[in-house]
């Protein structure tokens, strides 16, 4: 039984029991698509999105945290889509997370899953998961086995 | 509590009465001539299809059999674990029959996806979709719609079957919800 991975953010958790609910198979940050390289051919950025959806071979990017790091989001994934024409890539910004929890009768937890909030706070003591913080446990779905970047 | 009283809630008419009533009737024809000849069973997912369905299945001119199934939803009474379950099953077998699932909308296409693989389980003849509304913004998972009523821009809309809430169902045309009534944006 592979280990549950740990969010960035508790919205991707809230998105991952969504899927579990309805049997949709997912994989955490499994798949790094580079970027960008430099004159020598290093890469020094590259784009792991949240989420994949095996069975209907399907990216999902959640960003819904402040205007400035959507907008840096936007700019990788117009990248990757320039560079991987062929890599189907679904971004869900904080309205269309927030859409999604009312349609499910959750609007009450926005607050805790959307922004600053769904961050969780970093735990003195304990070794860095590989997010940044802490991290948001969930018990189900697949691990993924990429590092985080994107 | 009297549908004129829930317009107040309503931020605007989208499609109205007359022309969903119109749309329905062009369906009904389409599926008519499509399946010529033979017997269809329709399939709606309770309880928002209810209103179309049964507008549906006048305006088709063949045998029809209907039938019903109720699906548990992720966030219903609280639920935010397990995973979806079929509270009511279908009443009758589909095994070799010709079917058309009845929806009022396409969303996600997260319960549309479990409820095809499901019937698809039952052996049917043919499975199709039928759909008065479909709103692609957030969809997840692709869905082969062969008749499709509107497409619907992001906005929450309620009426002809649509809730909020369990409320708003009755109103005859298809509205879009004031967000104040429920704390959007």
């Amino acid at each position: 039984m592979s280990e549950a991975p740990v969010f960035a953010h508790a919205s991707e958790a809230e998105l991952a029991r969504i899927l579990d609910y309805y049997k949709v198979e997912w994989q955490y940050e499994p798949h790094v698509f580079p970027i960008r390289w430099n004159s020598e051919g290093v890469v020094v950025e590259s784009f792991a999105p949240d989420f994949y959806l095996p069975e209907l071979e399907l990216h999902i990017e959640l960003t819904t945290l402040k205007q400035s790091l959507v907008r840096k989001k936007n700019r990788k994934l117009r990248h990757l889509r320039e560079l991987y024409p062929m890599v189907r890539i679904k971004l869900f910004y904080a309205r269309d997370f927030r859409a999604l929890l009312l349609k499910y009768g959750r609007l009450d937890a926005a607050a805790s899953l959307i922004g600053i909030d769904g961050q969780p706070p970093p735990r003195r003591g304990e070794a860095a998961s590989g997010t940044a913080g802490g991290g948001v446990p969930v018990g189900s779905g697949s691990a993924g086995s990429g590092a985080a970047d994107g | 509590m009297p549908a004129s009283s829930l317009e107040k809630d309503v931020a605007e008419i989208l499609i109205d009465e007359t022309t969903l009533q119109a749309k329905v009737a062009e369906l009904g024809a389409r599926i008519s001539a499509d399946y010529h000849d033979r017997q269809v069973t329709l399939v709606s997912v309770l309880k928002g299809a209810l209103p179309f369905m049964a507008d549906l299945m006048r305006s088709i001119s063949l045998p029809v059999r209907i039938d019903l199934m109720e699906v548990s939803s992720y966030g219903g009474a609280t639920e935010t674990s397990g995973q979806v379950r079929i509270l009511k099953d279908l009443s009758s077998s589909i095994e070799g029959e010709d079917v058309l699932i009845v929806e009022d909308i396409i969303d996600t296409g997260l319960t549309l996806h479990y409820v095809t693989e499901y019937l698809r389980g039952k052996d049917p003849a043919s499975l199709a979709i039928c759909t008065l509304l479909d709103k692609p913004a957030r969809r997840l998972v692709d869905i082969d719609i062969a008749y499709l009523g509107f497409e619907i821009p992001d906005r929450f809309v309620i009426g002809y079957g649509l809730d909020y809430g369990e409320i708003y169902r009755n109103l005859p045309y298809i509205g879009v919800l004031r967000p104040e009534v429920y704390g959007g944006e």
